[in-house]
């Protein structure tokens, strides 16, 4: 099972519910009209992480790409039960629990075991879906490995922080253990012989090897409680009622073994359809929308963080009365504690610790987040640009009865601008690159449309090469206009 | 009587210890021209900017039409430095916008003049200091004369009732500085009320009411210029004046 948290969001998680401790756990607990309240809504929002066949992956239907798989169809039949709509969103599986806790989403159903810490925070249903584990070995090795004991000296890969991962490290003795991220790099290590064997959930390594024809999988043996094998759905901490009437879907599900005999055959399908073309050109309309979004953050963001930007360059040169001291104080704070925090910190708290009092959509969040770091980079620029600009201007400006703002507006920041242009010019550029980094939320940016391409095709590398071309066609062409018009700007 | 157009009372100005204006207390009337004069590092041109309060008084008063300057709002501020045409030794035009932009600005966003009123204005402002044909060329490219008498068109657009000139020829090549002072002196005799920082003894003969000796923080000699020059008071200014070629 997969059971990745990081401990950056567990630690955002935690302060979220100190800072904020009125949430939805509390007001839940005092009355429970959790049931209710989805039928209100008449839709129910499921969170999953589509990385994962055959529990839930991306596919291409009818040329457009949606998360599919056997979760996917369970979370149908629940809502079909609750009388209600599913809507799928997709984020990564670090995420799941805090959107769950802040209520981006209503239920998570992403083949997530219900270990006994996550039971502490979450409620879930009866399980699902009973697995187990498999390693995934190269065809060519499979006289040499026969379970997790073969692996002496060698390495084994895991999802980093899942139970395999952990199995590894506890029940191997003399093997490496190794862990990357996603599923499908792990796969690439090991057909570059980088990695001897992955561990990972048995429908997942049968899809695998379904999928291609030079890797095998051999049982792993690893000695498993239930709980590290089950899967199981998550709804937010005293919601009885609703887990209460899900559990009877849950119960008919595994009473007709719907999972074997109808959801993992469909999702099956998908994956064939997958494979008959893993050619890069069959996924352009991927990359396009990709090439799309990280355009409009980084275009959105650019415009905003230059806005914040001049107000917090002023602010920060703010002087004369205490209120004007103070202001400049909290601008200084706020970009000494920007440019000193991670970009990615910044995108998850904005998108999950705002989204306790307004609900953001992921591309919004995204956008205000970086905006809010740029502007802090920017208005450094734009103050060093202020600064020079020669003192006499201002003091030709002023003696000509221009207020200090008209000064300010008319005099000194345009011919301040002009000086920054290269320097916002290289933070656009910049920010082309670096807003891939709200993949991590959801936004389907290049970098996240490439991972999906990816675990799509069973490709490690060629979905990577393309984004690396497109990024620097992106990068290319952004310098040369803005080149040209630094160029047509030297008029004087 | 008429009334002064700057008055000043014990006027001082310090920059931390360093006391660069200690007491100074003069008048200055409608039409008069004062040329200040003095030993680099005098004071001269912390006490021009006194005036217009670009650099603010640590104690006294500075009065414009009768009104004190240390005691109004920076609002109402900026409204009496509309009346201060200023001209500095480095011009301190905008690169970025054509003399004719230059010119146009303070009026337009200031006293919210109708560009096509602004522009013709300009023009014959132009016209006055003879560089009608430089309308609209970017500062860079003027020489440093045509530069100074774009400074002062554009001081004159604001209609003030008093020019001060800080060093205005100090850093021009000495076969330009006629062309500025030949202006400055035209605007004398319209009947401008001006006070003048400079270096120019003939300029300060010929054109001044009144001369004004500072060092060491003080007015040491409020003169004629034909008393002050051929007969210095104190020691100071007869050692200024001995040290000076003219
Ligand atoms: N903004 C300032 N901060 C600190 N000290 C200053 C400042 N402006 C002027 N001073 C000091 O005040 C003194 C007088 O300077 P000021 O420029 O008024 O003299 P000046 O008579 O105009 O000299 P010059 O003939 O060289 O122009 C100098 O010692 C100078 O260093
Ligand atoms: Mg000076």
């Amino acid at each position: 099972m997969k059971k990745r948290f990081g401990i950056v969001l567990a630690i955002i998680v935690a302060l979220l519910l100190t800072v904020v401790p009125l949430g939805q756990n509390q007001s839940a607990q005092a009355a429970d009209d959790s049931l209710e309240k989805i039928q209100k809504k008449g839709v129910l929002v499921m969170g999953t992480s589509p990385d994962y066949p055959p529990y839930e992956f991306q596919a291409t239907v009818k040329g457009k790409s949606q998360v599919v798989g056997m979760d996917v169809e369970i979370g149908k039949k629940v809502a079909k039960d609750l009388g209600v709509k599913l809507k799928v969103k997709s984020m990564s599986f670090d995420s799941l629990l805090v959107a769950l806790q802040t209520g981006k989403v209503d239920m998570i159903i992403s083949g997530m075991n219900p270990t006994p810490a996550r039971r502490k925070n979450v409620d879930f249903t009866h399980i699902y879906y009973q697995g187990g584990y498999s390693i995934v070995i190269n065809k060519t090795d499979l006289a040499k490995y026969k379970n997790k004991d073969s692996f002496k000296g060698g390495t084994l890969g895991a999802q980093t922080g899942s139970t395999q991962y952990n199995a590894i490290k506890k029940q191997t003795v003399g093997t490496t253990s190794k862990g990357m991220t996603s599923q499908s790099d792990l796969i690439l290590a090991l057909q570059s012989h980088k990695l001897d064997g992955v561990a990972m959930e048995k429908p997942s390594a049968e899809a695998y090897v379904s999928n291609n024809k030079q890797l095998a999988a051999i049982p792993s043996n690893f000695d498993l409680s239930s709980d590290a094998t089950s899967s199981a759905i998550a709804f937010r901490k005293g919601s009885t009622s609703l887990v209460n009437e899900v559990n009877k879907t849950v119960d008919s599900i595994k009473k007709q073994n719907l999972v074997k005999k109808q959801y993992l055959p469909a999702a099956g399908k998908y994956l064939k359809t997958n494979t008959v073309n893993t050619s890069m050109t069959h996924y352009w309309k991927a990359f396009l929308t990709g090439i799309e979004y990280t355009l409009i953050i980084t275009i959105c963001s650019v415009f905003f963080g230059f806005i914040l930007g001049i107000l917090l360059s002023l602010a920060r040169m703010a002087k004369g009365n205490p209120f004007k001291t103070a202001l400049r104080w909290l601008a200084t704070a706020y970009v000494e504690f920007i440019r000193g925090t991670p970009m990615m910190v910044q995108v998850m708290f904005v998108y999950f610790g705002l989204g306790l009092f307004v609900n953001l959509p992921a591309l919004t969040s995204g956008i205000i987040a970086i905006s809010l770091n740029s502007g802090a980079y920017i208005a450094e620029y734009i103050r060093g640009g202020i600064n020079s600009v020669n003192i006499g201007q201002t003091e030709a400006a002023r003696s000509l009865g221009m207020s200090n703002g008209a000064t300010m507006r008319y005099v000194v920041l345009p011919q301040a601008l002009k000086n920054i242009w290269p320097s916002l010019g290289n933070e656009f550029i910049t920010l082309i690159k670096d807003s891939s980094i709200v993949s991590i939320i959801g936004v389907t940016e290049l970098i996240y449309q490439s991972n999906i391409v990816r675990s799509d095709t069973y490709r490690g590398v060629a979905p990577i090469v393309v984004i690396m071309v497109l990024y620097f066609i992106m990068t290319f062409t952004a310098s040369r206009i803005l080149n040209y018009f630094e160029r047509r700007m030297q008029h004087d | 009587m008429t009334k002064p157009v700057i008055e000043v009372e014990s006027l001082a100005k310090s920059f931390g210890d360093n006391h660069v204006l200690k007491d100074i207390t003069e008048k200055v009337e409608p039409g008069q021209v004062i040329v200040v004069i003095g030993p680099s590092g005098g004071g001269k041109s912390t006490f021009l900017r006194c005036l217009n309060l670009l650099e603010t008084p640590t104690s006294g008063k500075v009065a414009f039409e009768g009104q004190d300057l240390t005691s109004l709002d920076s609002k109402s501020v900026d409204s009496l430095r509309e009346k201060m045409g200023m001209v500095f030794q480095s011009f301190n035009l905008f690169p970025n916008m054509t003399v004719l932009e230059n010119i146009k600005l303070a009026p337009m966003k200031v006293k919210g003049v109708a560009d096509a009123e602004a522009t013709k204005t300009a023009h014959e402002l132009l016209q006055r200091v003879g560089l009608e044909d430089h309308a609209e060329a970017f500062p860079a490219s003027l020489s440093g004369g045509q530069a100074q008498r774009v400074a002062i068109a554009r001081a004159l657009a604001m209609n003030p009732e008093v020019m001060l000139f800080d060093e205005p020829t100090s850093a021009l090549d000495p076969e330009m500085v006629g062309e500025v002072l030949n202006v400055m002196q035209e605007l004398a005799q319209e009947g401008m009320t001006m006070v003048v920082v400079t270096h120019e003894m003939g300029f300060a003969k010929e054109v001044a009411d009144r001369v004004w000796f500072m060092a060491d923080g003080y007015i040491q000699e409020n003169n004629t210029p034909d008393e002050f020059f051929n007969h210095p008071q104190t020691e100071r200014a007869k050692d200024f004046l001995s040290k000076i070629i003219m």
